[in-house]
C-alpha cells in the first residue's frame, strides 16, 4: 500500500514504544516482573494464524479440510489474545501484582498488539487471485 | 434452497458472510481461553491468597479436562458426514459412525458440566465453605459453562462455513 509511508512507520513505532514503556513500568515500579509475560503473549498471538494460513489451501472449497486448518489458527489466535488480557487480571486477583500494575500492563499489551495488527494491515502484500 | 426452508424467518444475510464465520471462530477461541484462565485463576488464588483450608487439587481440574475433550471430539467430526444417509455414494456406515462419535463428544461435554456442579456441591456447598473460598467452586461451574458456550459458537460458525461453501458451489 503506497499510502502507508514513513509517517505510519514513525507513528506505529512510537505507539509500540509507549506500550513497552507501560509494561516495563508496571513491572519495575512494584518489583514484580510477571507482567512481562503479556509482551510474549501478544508477540506470539499472530503466529498460529500466520502458520496455518501458509498450511492451508484457500482455493479448496469442496473438501473443507483447508478451512479447518485456518479455523484452528484463528482459534489459537483468539486464545492467545484473551490470554494476554486474562494473565494480569489473574495475577492481580491473587495479590501477586498490584491493581495499578494490572491496568498499566493491560493497556500496554493492547497497544503492543494493536501495533502488530495495524502493521500487518498496512504493510500486507496485496494478494489477489 | 429457499424452498427447503423449515422456519418462517430466514437467516439474515449478514450471518452468511465469511466475516461472521471468522468472528465466530475467534470468539470461540477467546471463550475457551476465558474458561481456562477462570479455572487457572481459582488455582493460583488457592495457592497464593487463600485464607481457608480448602485447596484446588487435580479433582477440580478433571471436569474441565472432560469438557475440553468433548469439545475437541465434537468439533473434529466432519459435519457433512452427519447427513450422508440420504446420499447414495457414501454408505450408511459413515453417518452412523459420525453420530456415535458425536454422541461420545456431547456426553463428555455434558459430563464435564455435571462434574463441575458435582465438585461445587460436594467440596464447597455441602461443607459450608465461606465466601472468598466459595469463589473457587463457582469458578469451576463458570469455566465448564464457558467451554460449552465456546463449543456451541464454534459449531454454529462451522455450519455457517458449510452454507457459505454450498452457496459458492451452486
Amino acid at each position: 500500500m503506497p499510502a502507508a509511508g514513513l509517517k505510519t512507520i514513525i507513528a506505529l513505532s512510537f505507539v509500540l514504544a509507549v506500550g513497552f514503556l507501560l509494561v516495563i513500568l508496571s513491572c519495575a515500579l512494584w518489583k514484580a516482573y510477571y507482567p512481562l509475560l503479556v509482551v510474549a503473549t501478544y508477540v506470539l498471538a499472530p503466529v498460529p494464524n500466520w502458520i496455518c494460513s501458509h498450511c492451508a489451501n484457500p482455493d479448496d472449497f469442496v473438501e473443507s479440510s483447508g478451512a479447518a486448518v485456518l479455523d484452528l489458527g484463528r482459534f489459537c489466535t483468539g486464545f492467545l489474545v484473551v490470554m494476554g488480557l486474562a494473565l494480569p487480571v489473574i495475577l492481580a486477583h491473587s495479590g501477586i501484582i498490584q491493581v495499578p500494575a494490572m491496568i498499566m500492563s493491560v493497556i500496554g499489551g493492547l497497544l503492543i498488539y494493536g501495533t502488530i495488527i495495524s502493521f500487518a494491515m498496512f504493510f500486507q502484500e496485496e494478494q489477489e487471485f | 434452497m429457499s424452498e427447503e426452508r423449515l422456519f418462517k424467518f430466514s437467516r439474515p444475510a449478514w450471518l452468511n458472510s465469511i466475516w461472521a464465520r471468522n468472528a465466530g471462530v475467534y470468539a470461540a477461541g477467546g471463550l475457551f481461553s476465558l474458561a481456562f484462565y477462570v479455572l487457572l485463576d481459582s488455582a493460583v488464588w488457592s495457592k497464593q491468597a487463600n485464607p481457608s483450608d480448602v485447596h484446588i487439587t487435580f479433582v477440580d481440574w478433571l471436569p474441565f479436562i472432560f469438557s475440553s475433550l468433548g469439545m475437541l471430539i465434537i468439533n473434529s467430526v466432519e459435519k457433512a458426514r452427519l447427513s450422508a444417509d440420504s446420499f447414495s455414494y457414501s454408505g450408511s456406515g459413515v453417518a452412523w459412525k459420525a453420530r456415535v462419535v458425536l454422541f461420545l463428544g456431547f456426553a463428555a461435554l455434558a459430563g464435564g458440566m455435571a462434574g463441575g456442579v458435582t465438585v461445587f456441591v460436594l467440596r464447597f456447598a455441602v461443607p459450608g465453605v465461606d465466601f472468598p473460598a466459595m469463589t473457587m467452586g463457582v469458578e469451576n461451574i463458570v469455566a465448564n459453562a464457558l467451554v460449552g458456550l465456546s463449543t456451541v459458537i464454534l459449531w454454529v460458525s462451522q455450519n455457517i462455513e458449510d452454507e457459505y461453501a454450498y452457496n459458492l458451489a451452486l
